[in-house]
């Protein structure tokens, strides 16, 4: 069983994402760990870029504040192995794939074997341009993990039927947020998935409250947060510690 | 998009497998040859093809009378002619089948060939293969000035069809033996080689591609669907030339600059003047298309990115011609430097957004509008303004520029009957220049030069150089050249031009500078101003100070080349948004 699927296997996952690097290294450690702890499941590594086409004004800011600490991506590795000395959380990255692409993809995945980070989701890799690194990924035991949209329609089962690791289930159109409300109809989705697959769901952008997580529980194997998260780190900057462990702990109980 | 045909179907089986993987084409041999299926076979296996697939009776000196007669009982649509048919025969052939047959001339590539256009008055398609379906490539470099639409064959299997798809943009790919194993057709090679067809979309060499969010795939699949289908639409053709003619003032004049020409004292030199169409510079001719097309497709609202202004003038211009409402995204620093176009925007009835993420100029009024788009797509189209973008973008605002080359190609031939030596234009994503060079670009001893914006100097931190510092990588939906630092962080990037203020080119720009077809310069601040006050001077034309740029490589190059060259400058937009902001360089205080 890959680690991914550990993350899957106790009730529904609670999986948080953090910008690595914001708004420090030091903290960006701690952070992570802190995550781990409290509750999450899986935890996905924003790796900073300056043109985070997908993302909105939150995970923007969090992008910008790692930058200006000068955070690379060497950076966010050794972040990891530090990480990794403590905890043996399952990990994956989310980043746009310029960064990979000038890292080497080679140099990149086999990186991420070294620390045991187990998928890559990338937004700008649509399905028709997984080929980019599917294949160095897979060599390196690290998963491409597959994004559908609301807008998806058609092209569900072309791309769940190739997925791996577990799909990320984009709830809204637009950017990453918190959003009051989720007006796509999951269960129709995820219905559509699980004719072709059997690889865990995650259903991700706009939650931010337990009652949300509470809902979307009900429909798929795994419950993403993402701007609630980096907003508690971007509000108490070097000291949110606190608030993020009781945050994720109180998500991770909606969850249950 | 690539077509596919399968050739040398015989059996049902054959049959279930194409309908299972829907080519455009499937081939039925008549000819001598393992794959031979007589009348009956071909009428019965026609019976059970999906009705959307067309076929191809594949035949050598046949009995035209045995061709006629499958046309007429609907078993071939097409006739593909490997023999020694000559154009009487084919003539016959159509007038018999009242022109209604379309006919494939299939040629064998041999070394000495250097006519593929014997047969262009009499058929529909060429067909170059390296012998009678011998199943061997071809030299593809022998491939030259081919005018019809031609159908790749020889050899052609999933490994090679992806190079030979980039290498050759054929109309069609034909495969057979490439989809055979030990003689049979093979489901998995099929349904291979349909999704290489597939995967080759939108590529220029390595670069190009459909490198966006799965929230926005479905709506480029269907714009690119869209596109295909208009652009062959003779009512939205019909309708697209009138308002280029009507509303834009297309033909723009070819102008020699005669008083320039004999002060640099070599070649001619002529301006290509989209400065003169309506909102002032080439960007219309891409809005009107897209703009008509979002209408077609029934969106109701346009977003735009904008550096300069000019592309979001121009789509603000195109919304209000339609009826439609329009929204602008443009970066904090350009509606300063550009504040005159911000005023007309909202003028002409449109919303600008003031866009203060990251760098605050181009590159960020992309990502704004992205964002915005992927939130709001069902009733909104984004009309991307330059050649760059995901797929089908490049390839759509590319068709719309194409126009400029196809004039000037007509009134250079007009005025001095022969081509120009050099077509020069200026790049920031580099539509003016892919519309520049694009009727150009067979004519191989043509140069075709960009110039980007070189700000302080390529040498400096301060330039949009991307062609000179840049590297490859990901970006807007595609893979280019880019400014970018060790990490992939994309650089700030400086020009005194807002429109070439941009980190990345055009996917189509970055393979032609890569198989060497056209050249890029980085010209600075200092020559773009130059020129901005020598054309003002010299000629009584105020650029744009984008278009300054390629002005300023025409001065350097006219006087190295001998008085009986030509060279043809793409006056891409016309100065008077300019006046202030060079007013400012120049240190002349114009509220004083």
């Amino acid at each position: 069983m890959s680690n991914i699927a550990n993350a899957f296997k106790d009730g529904t996952a609670f999986i948080g994402f953090v910008t690595a690097g914001d708004p420090n290294k030091e903290k960006s450690i701690q952070y992570i760990l802190d995550m781990a702890e409290s509750g999450c499941d899986l935890i996905e590594i924003g790796i900073p870029f300056t043109d985070p086409l997908a993302e909105g004004p939150v995970i923007q800011q969090a992008n910008l504040r790692a930058l200006e600490s000068n955070i690379n991506t060497d950076d966010v590795f050794d972040i990891l192995e530090e990480v990794r000395k403590k905890s043996d959380v399952p990990l994956v990255f989310l980043t746009y794939i310029n960064p990979v692409l000038a890292y080497g993809y080679e140099k990149f995945f086999s990186k991420c074997n070294d620390l045991e980070i187990d998928g890559i989701i990338a937004p700008d890799l649509p399905f028709e341009e997984k080929d980019e690194i599917d294949e160095i990924a897979k060599n390196h035991g690290i998963d491409v993990i597959s994004l559908i949209a609301p807008s998806s329609k058609e092209r569900i089962q072309m791309i769940a039927s190739d997925a791996t690791g577990f799909i990320y289930v984009v709830s809204s159109l637009g950017v990453t947020g918190i959003r009051n409300e989720i007006e796509t109809d999951l269960e129709v989705i995820i219905d559509e998935i699980r004719n072709v697959t059997d690889i865990p769901t995650a259903v991700g952008f706009g939650i931010s409250t337990p009652e949300q997580a509470r809902d979307i529980s009900k429909v798929s194997d795994g419950v993403i947060v993402g701007s609630a998260i980096v907003k508690i780190i971007g509000d108490y900057g070097e000291n949110a510690s606190e608030p993020l462990k009781k945050y994720v702990k109180e998500m991770k109980d909606a969850c249950r | 998009m690539t077509k596919v045909k399968i050739c040398g179907l015989k059996s049902e089986e054959d049959i279930e497998i194409i309908n299972k993987h829907k080519p455009d084409y499937v081939g039925f041999v008549f000819a001598e040859s393992p794959r031979r299926i007589d009348f009956n076979k071909a009428k019965s296996l026609k019976l059970i093809l999906d009705k959307n697939i067309l076929s191809v009776g594949v035949f050598v000196n046949e009995n035209m009378e045995n061709i006629i007669k499958l046309f007429d009982e609907g078993i071939i649509e097409i006739a593909q002619l490997h023999g020694n048919e000559d154009i009487d025969y084919i003539k016959k052939l159509k007038e018999k089948t009242n022109n209604n047959l379309l006919i494939i001339k299939a040629i064998e590539i041999k070394e000495n060939i250097n006519n593929f256009n014997e047969y262009d008055d009499v058929i529909d398609y060429l067909l170059l293969d390296s012998g009678k379906g011998s199943g061997n490539t071809f030299n593809w470099r022998l491939i030259k000035n081919i005018k019809k639409p031609l159908f790749l064959a020889g050899g052609l299997n999933s490994d090679n069809i992806k190079e030979a798809i980039n290498q050759i943009k054929p109309f069609a790919v034909d495969i057979s033996s490439g989809v055979e194993t030990n003689g049979y057709k093979d489901n998995d090679k099929i349904k291979k080689i349909i999704e290489v067809e597939k995967l080759s979309r939108g590529r220029y060499g390595k670069y190009g591609g459909q490198y966006a969010p799965e929230t926005l795939m479905n709506e480029l699949i269907d714009l690119e669907e869209q596109y295909e289908h208009y652009k062959n639409d003779p009512e939205f053709i019909k309708e697209l030339d009138e308002l280029l003619k009507e509303y834009a003032g297309r033909p723009s004049l070819l102008y020699y600059a005669e008083r320039m020409t004999k002060d640099l004292g070599g070649a001619k030199v002529y301006f290509k003047r989209e400065d003169l169409n309506h909102t002032g510079s080439h960007k219309i001719n891409n809005v009107l298309l897209q703009a008509l097309l979002a209408k077609k497709m029934g969106k109701t609202r346009l977003i735009a990115e904008t550096g300069a202004g000019q592309h979001g003038v121009a789509t603000a211009t195109a919304a209000a011609l339609l009826g439609m409402e329009c929204e602008v995204f443009m970066g904090e620093e350009d509606t300063v430097r550009q504040a005159l176009n911000v005023y007309r925007m909202e003028l002409l009835g449109a919303k600008v957004h003031t866009v203060t993420n990251g760098t605050k100029t181009l590159k960020d009024a992309v990502n704004d509008t992205f964002r915005e788009w992927a939130d709001r797509f069902y009733d909104t189209h984004y009309i991307v303004g330059s050649a760059m973008g995901p797929h089908p973008y490049p390839m759509i605002v590319r068709d719309a520029q194409t126009v400029i080359s196809k004039e000037m190609k007509e009134q250079i031939l007009e005025k001095e009957g022969k081509l120009p030596n050099a077509v020069i234009a200026c790049v920031g994503g580099g539509s003016n220049a892919m519309g520049s060079f694009y009727h150009f670009l067979d004519d191989e001893d043509i140069k075709l030069i960009g110039c980007e914006g070189g700000g302080k100097g390529a040498d400096t931190p301060l330039n949009a150089a991307t062609m000179s510092i840049g590297k490859i990588g990901i970006l807007h939906g595609m893979k280019s050249i880019f400014c970018q630092e060790e990490y992939g962080q994309i650089s700030s990037v400086y020009s005194i031009s807002a429109g070439l203020d941009y980190p990345g080119v055009g996917p189509e720009h970055a393979n032609l500078r890569e198989i060497g077809r056209a050249e890029y310069y980085s010209i600075t601040d200092d020559e773009a101003v130059n020129a901005f006050e020598y054309l003002s001077k010299m000629e009584g034309i105020i650029p744009a100070i984008e278009s300054a740029h390629a002005v300023a490589h025409a001065i350097k190059l006219a006087p190295t080349m001998d008085k009986d060259e030509i060279i043809v400058v793409c006056l891409s937009g016309r100065g008077d948004k300019d006046v202030a902001s060079i007013a400012k360089y120049k240190g002349v205080d114009l509220n004083e």
